[in-house]
């Protein structure tokens, strides 16, 4: 059989990429919104995870901290002791005094001494005498004494 | 075109009759798992996923009355060894080497506690193994920081005192489970213990806590702290002078107690053989008994002290006056049994006063007549002989009075009470009963806690508590007056005469009660207040067994006049006796 020669139809044409004008956005954030809702137990599970550590380091920081501050409370009670002031008082010198004389004056007598402030009761709030101003309108109401 | 049907052959339902079974099974097992037995398996995940801590807090701080330190708990180490990861020999001898480095137990070269370390770990059975116990807290962080392979360490506490072995058997000490075992510390375990709390926390594969799974269930809350009403500088003070007076008299044993008479604080209570920190070994059972407070649990006859008792009775009823007289011959014959005076001694006309003066025992006698046996057991009663005086301190002793319908009773158990003997009383009784009859005739409950501080520092003040009225306050007056006379003016020279202040007091020597009857051994004893018109306070100072044989006016009331110038200086009461007043010395 004869071939017939005939001539080509148009060559078929290739197609061009879509363009970016037909991209479907509402899909792009929908994907995004679903990656990053997936990303966020992720992210906050990390978080917390690092918070933690360093709660525990911070706890751990406190323990270490208060347990010096009871050191310390400890060597002021040892250095404010009774055998450790007598010898160190003996050590400069220091000799037990005679009887002491006592003498009646019209001065008051001086200020105790200071004493560690946590053990006694706080101070107690006084008055500065003056009265406030809304208390002072009380005083012109009719009211029974 | 048909289609042919399948029909099922054996190749085929047989796997599947199996496969069917096998799929019901796991089904019935997930049902039993998930619904039948869920709370079972619920709990079981549970405790494998939860753990438990208890939280211990911080045991409370006991101080004196002026807010020094008496006892405090700081935070220490406990050092475990993990004996899997000793194993190794070579392993083993470097981190025993590097641990008994760091905890100094050998001073030169570490080798011998390294190889004791080694020694513990190998011989124990336990996979944790406990190597020291309580080192110090800054040694501890050191320890923690060169992470030595298999040591392990476990936060305690410690108790120390600053005052070293100051006041020691009032302040009792703690166990090894951090609890009370004498003392202050037993008998207020509850206070300074406080509540331990409780965290759940989840753990991971290793058992580790996770991160943000640590909650705290309960808050542990600390203990509080106790404000005592001893004073450390008098505590020491009468230790001091409780130590010489028994050298000086070779007493066995023998007590000082200082209390304010008019609210029944303890300011200062030394008593020996007592328990000291220094020497304390809980191995060695001859020390057991160091931990009983004698003061409150130990017994004897009081003797002469005794009289102000019965004086203070035959006023307040009205029986006798201060110049109420009688002869005394020196004896008086009970139902045939005759008494006699100390040393058989004889005052012919005396007052009461003089009685009390010359501690004349027929004199006692011839009050407890006028009051009859009734009378003066009510007032025995009401002084709180025979039953405990509810001291804040464990393990105190009622004493022993025998009584009319007891069935040996016989009248010369009244006569002989009358001047302190066939009666068994604790020297907290008996400070506690003349405080009655100087401080205007209550019985105030002797205590050592003056006040409780919270861990937010609010500070609750415990109130004095005062029992009853046993004499009425002009009888009170009248004994305190009678009572100065004995000591009288500085003229008389008495030993119990303070150089400073105005004071009165009774002494009192009696032979040491044994089964059946007395020994030659003595305790001498004397109680004795200052200032005379306004006591602050009463001291009683007694010696056990002293072997110079010296009464109680020779050897325990000087005693008493040294510390009444002492205690009173240092509490800054200007002296009032009449010759320093008008500053004639």
């Amino acid at each position: 059989m004869a071939a017939i020669n005939h001539p080509l139809g148009s060559p078929r044409r290739i197609p061009l990429p879509v363009p970016f004008a037909r991209v479907n956005w509402l899909l792009v954030v929908a994907v995004g919104i679903v990656g990053l809702s997936a990303m966020l137990p992720v992210i906050q599970n990390s978080s917390a995870t690092s918070a933690g550590f360093a709660l525990q380091d911070l706890e751990g920081q406190q323990a270490q901290l208060e347990g010096e501050i009871r050191l310390l409370e400890s060597d002021v009670a040892r250095l404010t002791s009774l055998p450790r002031i007598e010898r160190r008082a003996l050590d400069i010198g220091l000799t037990p005094g005679p009887s002491p004389y006592f003498v009646t004056v019209s001065e008051p007598g001086p200020a105790p001494a200071k004493l560690p402030a946590e053990y006694l009761p706080g101070p107690v709030r006084q008055g500065d005498g003056t009265e406030s101003w809304w208390r002072s309108l009380l005083r012109w109401l009719p009211l029974p004494d | 075109m048909t289609q042919q049907r399948v029909r099922g052959t054996r190749r085929v339902w047989l796997p599947a009759f199996f496969f069917g079974a096998f799929a019901v099974v796991i089904f019935g097992r997930l049902v039993q798992v998930q619904l039948i037995e869920h709370d079972i398996y619920a709990a079981r995940a549970e405790t494998e996923r939860v753990g438990a801590e208890t939280l211990n807090p911080p045991r409370g701080a006991i101080l004196d009355r002026n807010g020094h330190v008496l006892a405090t708990s700081v935070n220490t180490w406990d050092v475990y060894v993990n004996s899997r990861a000793w194993r190794d020999g070579a392993d083993a001898e470097s981190a025993s080497q590097a641990l008994a480095g760091l905890l100094q137990t050998d001073y030169d070269t570490g080798n011998i506690a390294a190889e004791q370390i080694r020694e513990t770990v190998q011989q124990s059975k336990a996979v944790d193994v406990l190597v020291v116990r309580d080192i110090d807290y800054e040694v501890g962080l050191q320890v923690i920081s060169a992470g030595i392979p298999g040591v392990i360490l476990l936060s305690n506490t410690e108790r120390v005192n600053p005052e070293g072995d100051t006041g020691a058997s009032v302040l009792g000490f703690i166990g090894l489970d951090k609890s009370g075992l004498a003392g202050i510390e037993a008998q207020y375990e509850d206070v300074l213990r406080g509540k331990p709390g409780k965290a759940i926390y989840e753990r991971d594969t290793t058992g580790e806590p996770i991160p943000f799974g640590h909650y705290i269930a309960m808050d542990p809350v600390r203990g509080q702290d106790l404000v005592l009403t001893i004073d450390r500088y008098l505590q020491g003070l009468v230790e001091e002078r409780l130590a010489e007076a028994m050298e000086q008299h070779q007493a066995r044993g023998g007590a000082i107690i200082v209390m304010n008479p008019k609210t029944g604080e303890i300011l200062a209570l030394a008593t020996s053989p007592g328990l000291k920190y220094s020497t304390l070994d809980l191995s060695d059972a001859s020390q057991m008994e160091l931990l009983r407070n004698r003061a409150v649990t130990d017994l004897y006859e009081p003797g002469s002290v005794m009289k102000v008792i019965t004086a203070a009775a035959a006023i307040d009823r009205g029986v006798v006056r201060p110049d109420t007289t009688y002869v005394d011959t020196g004896v008086v014959n009970v139902e045939g049994t005759i008494l006699n005076n100390w040393r058989y001694e004889s005052y012919g006309l005396q007052t009461m006063t003089g009685v009390l003066q010359h501690s004349i025992n027929t004199g006692a006698v011839f009050m407890v007549d006028l009051l009859g046996a009734e009378v003066f057991h009510e007032y025995l009663e009401a002084f709180g002989f025979g039953k405990p005086t509810g001291i804040d301190l464990n393990g105190e002793s009622g004493g022993i009075v025998r009584r009319p319908n007891d069935p040996d009773w016989s009248p010369v158990d009244l006569a002989t009470q009358a001047f302190g003997q066939s009666i068994s009383v604790t020297p907290m009784q008996m400070i506690t009963a003349v405080a009655a009859v100087i401080n205007g005739g209550e019985l105030v409950r002797p205590h050592f806690v003056k006040a409780y501080v919270d861990s937010d520092g609010t500070r609750r003040e415990v109130e004095p508590g005062v029992e009853r009225r046993v004499i009425s306050e002009e009888a009170s007056a009248t004994l305190r007056q009678m009572l100065t006379d004995v000591i009288g003016p500085a003229s008389r020279l008495h030993p119990g005469k303070p150089d400073y202040y105005t004071a009165g007091g009774k002494s009192g020597t009696a032979n040491v009660a044994v089964w059946n009857g007395y020994d030659d051994t003595q305790i001498a004893s004397f109680v004795g207040f200052a200032p005379a018109d306004d006591p602050e306070i009463l001291v009683l100072v007694k010696l056990d067994e002293n072997q110079d044989f010296e009464t109680g006016t020779q050897a325990a009331a000087p005693v008493f006049a040294q510390l009444a110038d002492e205690i009173l200086q240092y509490l800054s009461i200007p002296p009032d006796d009449p010759v320093y007043v008008s500053g004639g010395r």
